[in-house]
């Protein structure tokens, strides 16, 4: 059949048979706005934004499921269509979080900060990870997101953080069902399907299993084709969008997947499929597992070598001269052991020096777990006998296969690999490699086919591309073989390589048979996660010592949504608490130091109150806890208190977890004998708390929200104004203002009560590491004059403060705070109590 | 005791059902509306059956399952409550008594009470419309019920 002609808004446009009436529209240069529609997944017609009319057609059919026809007269806008999709956009964002998208301050907030906080519930785009690249709020922005009727309905779904590598938060669900149509397309059996009905349906699994457990193979499609954050990967999420996306591969096992690098600041984030196709599916270790593994905290970072039972770090000229003297005082006796998860121009080297130097040389496979004897073991070469029997007198080790007992009959070993290896403190020269994704090469994949590997993440500290540090071995020995100046060259010089042999199994079909180990170190000790998927590791979370000294943590429970509160007994600093003060606390004794406002504190019981919002590293390890477990550190209480003076009328100003930190406040400014106004401010009604212990404490409570659900539509400053207007009416004056908040809001407040010439204090707390003045992290300038939050606040003049440079501070700091991260392996399986219950096995 | 022993029956009996259903899609409702009729609830295990029998994934047939009200994934408690949500009892409070109910017994719709005494069910219209609201309680009908009498009528069965 030849093809059919139609208009769209008066253009004509000519399709092939079978083509709907949205793709006409797009042919037409006619946009129409769509959720549910994807290119790669089959017309569902859910979300009914695509709505047309069409002439002679009754209603308003969907776009994106309605066949062209012949002579088809198709309108996208007209008045009835738009206030339609405005209504179909009122409810569905009904449903989700929405507050950032009619709060009056969005657009000095966004400029302020235009990176989403590193929330656990996203309660508002600012804190949701998807704020960068999200079409739902592009569109909501678009269609004027202040005049649409946005009432919040959060659903309250728990968070679901068990499941290795990704989280799930449904609240931000809008049920476009792309995740699961494109589970079932991959996957023919979908691990996830629409549950329930009516109000209550939702995206989940049969019985609520646990994506281990529901078929799931850890593709993570589904993350990468949500529109909105609901479902995200764990580790990437922190760092925004990607700013780069790579063509490349994967080398973690002979399938040798082709796959998209997506780096960010030139780290690799992620890796993630060519097309959203059966056959280009990555299994769990290449979508989520590269990244760790580059990222990983132990790599190693310098040259090392080893005088005299001593090792220390050289410079990387010393240490090739020692490992080329190693190797020619052996030639002859010399065995080269390395992995298969190299590219082919590291083995082709390998393989080089091996005949330079008359040695051995073996490339040891990459299996899954079944093949292996319970815990460890790969199949080794048999002439590894040869050391004991002295006939191999030194080894070339690229990766964890060596055993203790057998390095100690070696005369000389040389180390080259990124990651340690048991026998690290044997090694006479310890040389640091790049890894994956950090250097050039290409792969052979088991069917035979030669892909490419792109260099597109910055190997840490002086590690450098494997092939080079062969080179300069091969030039430092002499070896004319190896005299290579491009990794072309070496590439070009392959003719012969066979393919490996394939992989006993299937890792991008079972998340059960993935590799066990990489470069013979066990993959579950680098990505703890991975032991969910029965992958063996040394790590025995029965010998975790639980410690039973420490601070108790008495009380955790979430307030509202991403709020918690933590009683903690920590009576020395219950006893000395004044107002306004804060404290220190450590999780573990490895974590960061995290200050917190003390909310509350009970001299008698000796415990103390914080609230804490989850927005990064030290808090979301801190929620973490559950009742009963012992902090590592409680240090305080710190800082100088809050003046208390009576001053007349005093207006208190707490948004998020300021509002816990004004209770004592108004309590002791009211006792004092001042006049005491709160004010509370939460993005939307569902995240205020504690207003009646506030209100007990004032003499008056009024309410903020940036969405308007409750009190004054807007913040604390929009309710300080009109105080101030209404005592300025009956002739009375506000004498004293106190703001606690995230920075933006006591900005706010401290440009808005500026003119006032009514004195108005701040909390700078939000900057601190170490509260003791040491790190200088806190430095602020108040009024030209340094000084710290830490010891010389937390509260300033507000008036003084430069803002400016505080912003630059924190911004500073929060890209430290990203790049320390992924430092702690335990962050990324941090398991939470609610998701634990459920038994996901993931050693929790 | 009794639930081994019913999943016992239940194995018996499914695999003469899964005889008389070929494996084509459409026998997806019929096989979970026989097996139902035969266990009273759809076990985790009747669910992964019916998805072996028709190729299906499991979370898929879970998810058209829920769909629908009539199919229960509990078995069903000794004292089988239902709360009519139909529009006459509705608007003289049905959903309080619901509500009521759930408290008391610590469940909500659709579940079983963890000691087996109690399981909870709403159902759209009994045809007992002029005694608005209506509880059920195995097949026992109570009209014009309030919070406080239902609350009565539960401590009555324990
Ligand atoms: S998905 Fe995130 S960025 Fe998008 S509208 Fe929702 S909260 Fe905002
Ligand atoms: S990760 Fe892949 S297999 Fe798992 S639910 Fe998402 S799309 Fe399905
Ligand atoms: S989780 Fe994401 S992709 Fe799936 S239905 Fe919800 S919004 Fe759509
Ligand atoms: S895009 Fe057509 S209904 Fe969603
Ligand atoms: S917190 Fe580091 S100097 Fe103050």
């Amino acid at each position: 059949m030849s093809q059919i002609n139609l208009t769209i808004d008066g253009k004509s446009v000519a399709v092939e048979p079978g083509a709907t009436v949205l793709e006409a529209a797009r042919r037409a240069g006619v946009a129409v706005p769509t959720i549910c529609d994807h290119k790669d997944l089959s017309p569902y017609g859910a979300c009914r934004m695509c709505i047309v009319e069409i002439e002679g057609v009754r209603g308003f059919p969907t776009s994106c499921t309605t066949p062209a026809a012949e002579g088809m007269q198709v309108r996208t806008a007209s008045p009835e269509l738009e206030s339609l999709r405005k209504r179909t956009m009122e409810l569905m964002l009904s449903g989700h979080p929405n507050s950032c998208l009619v709060c009056p301050h969005r657009e000095a907030c966004e400029s302020m900060r235009p990176k989403a906080t590193k929330a656990g519930r996203s309660t508002r785009c600012g804190f949701c990870s998807n704020k960068e690249e999200c079409d739902i709020r592009t569109m909501a922005l678009e269609a004027g997101s202040r005049d649409l009727n946005l009432p919040t309905l959060y659903a309250a779904h728990n968070l679901e953080r068990g499941d290795p590598f990704m989280d799930r938060d449904y609240n931000l669900c809008i049920l476009c069902a792309r995740c699961w149509r494109i589970c079932e397309k991959i996957h023919g059996k979908p691990a996830i399907s629409i549950i329930n009905r009516g109000k209550d349906a939702r995206v989940g699994t049969a019985f609520h299993k646990s994506h281990v457990h529901s078929g799931c193979t850890f593709c993570g499609s589904c993350i990468d084709i949500c529109p909105t954050g609901t479902l995200t990967d764990r580790f990437a999420r922190w760092y925004g969008k990607p700013d780069a996306k790579t063509p490349s591969a994967c080398l973690l096992c002979p399938e040798g997947c082709a796959l998209i690098a997506q780096t960010h600041s030139g780290k690799l984030v992620a890796a993630t499929m060519t097309a959203f196709q059966s056959e280009a599916s990555l299994c769990a270790l290449g979508r989520f597992g590269m990244a760790q593994i580059v990222n990983a905290s132990t790599r190693l970072l310098r040259p090392a070598i080893r005088e005299n039972d001593e090792a220390f770090t050289v410079d990387w000229d010393t240490a090739l001269d020692s490992a080329a003297n190693g190797l020619k005082q052996h030639a002859g006796r010399v065995g080269i052991l390395i992995s298969a998860a190299t590219t082919r121009e590291e083995r082709h080297l390998y393989a080089r020096l091996a005949a330079g130097l008359n040695g051995r040389f073996a490339v040891v496979p990459t299996l899954p777990v079944d093949p292996l004897p319970a815990g460890q073991g790969t199949p080794l070469p048999e002439w590894l006998a040869d050391i004991q029997s002295g006939k191999i007198t030194a080894l070339i080790l690229g990766g964890d296969f060596l055993e203790r007992e057998l390095a100690r009959s070696l005369d000389f070993l040389l180390v080259i690999d990124g990651l340690p290896v048991r026998v690290q403190d044997q090694a006479d020269v310890v040389l640091p490699a790049a890894l994956l994704a950090e250097s050039a090469g290409t792969l052979r994949t088991a069917a035979g086919q030669i892909r490419s590997l792109a260099r597109i993440s910055r190997a840490p500290g002086q590690a450098k591309s494997e092939w080079e540090i062969l080179r300069d071995i091969g030039q430092k020995l002499d070896i004319a073989e190896m005299h290579f100046d491009t990794l072309q060259d070496v590439t070009a010089a392959i003719t012969d390589d066979a393919p490996p042999a394939s992989f006993p199994g299937r890792p991008r079909q079972d998340v059960f048979s993935l590799p066990a180990t990489y470069r013979g170190h066990l993959l579950a000790d680098i990505i703890p996660a991975l032991s969910a998927f029965g992958l063996p590791t040394t790590y025995d979370p029965s010998q975790e010592v639980q410690p039973t000294e420490g601070f108790e943590l008495l009380e955790i429970r979430e307030l509202v949504p991403n709020m918690h509160l933590l009683r903690i007994h920590a009576p020395q600093v219950a006893a000395h608490a004044k107002p306004g003060q804060f404290v220190i606390l450590m999780a573990r004794e490895t974590s960061e130091r995290a200050p917190f406002t003390l909310a509350d504190w009970d001299a008698a019981t000796g415990s103390i109150t914080l609230i804490i919002e989850e927005v990064g590293r030290s808090s979301r390890e801190l929620i973490s806890l559950s009742q009963g477990a012992r902090l590592a550190h409680v240090s305080g209480p710190l800082g100088q208190a809050f003046p208390v003076e009576r001053k007349g009328t005093v207006v208190l100003g707490g948004g998020c977890y300021g509002i816990g930190a004004i209770l004592p406040l108004a309590r002791a400014l009211k006792e004092a004998g001042n006049r005491v106004i709160s004010v509370i401010e939460g993005s939307s009604a569902y995240l205020l708390y504690w207003e009646d212990k506030i209100r007990a404490v004032s003499d008056e409570l009024r309410i903020a929200t940036k969405d308007g659900t409750r009190g004054t539509y807007g913040g604390v400053q929009e309710v300080f104004q009109e105080i101030r207007e209404r005592e300025e009416d009956q002739g009375a004056a506000i004498n004293m203002i106190v703001a606690v908040g995230c920075t933006f809001m006591m900005r706010m407040v401290s440009e808005l009560t500026k003119p006032w010439d009514v004195s108005t204090f701040v909390a700078l707390n939000p900057i601190m590491v170490d509260g003791t003045g040491m790190c200088g992290a806190c430095r602020v300038s108040i009024h030209d004059e340094t000084k710290f939050a830490c010891i010389d606040g937390p509260f300033f003049d507000a008036h003084g403060v430069d803002w400016d440079e505080l912003a630059c501070r924190r911004g500073a700091y929060a890209r430290e705070e990203v790049e320390a991260l992924p430092q702690t392996v335990d962050l990324n399986t941090l398991m939470f109590p609610e998701t634990a219950k459920q038994g996901c096995g993931c050693g929790g | 005791m009794a639930t081994t022993q019913r999943t016992k029956i239940a194995k018996l009996d499914m695999t003469e059902i899964f005889e008389n259903h070929g494996r084509s899609r459409d026998n997806l409702i019929p096989l979970l509306q026989e097996i139902q009729e035969h266990l009273d609830y759809l076990p985790p295990e009747a669910i992964s059956r019916v998805a072996d029998h028709l190729g299906l994934s499991e979370n898929d047939v879970y998810g058209v399952a829920t769909f629908y009200a009539q199919f229960r994934f509990h078995p069903p408690g000794r004292h089988r409550i239902k709360v009519c949500q139909g529009t006459a009892c509705h608007v003289r409070g049905g959903g309080m008594v619901l509500d009521a109910i759930s408290r008391k017994i610590g469940i909500v719709p659709g579940e079983t009470s963890p000691d087996g005494n109690f399981s909870l069910e709403r159902v759209a219209c009994f045809g007992s419309c002029a005694l608005p609201p209506v509880v059920v309680v195995d097949d026992t009908v109570y009209g014009r019920m309030t919070a406080r009498k239902t609350e009565k009528l539960i401590e009555g069965l324990e």
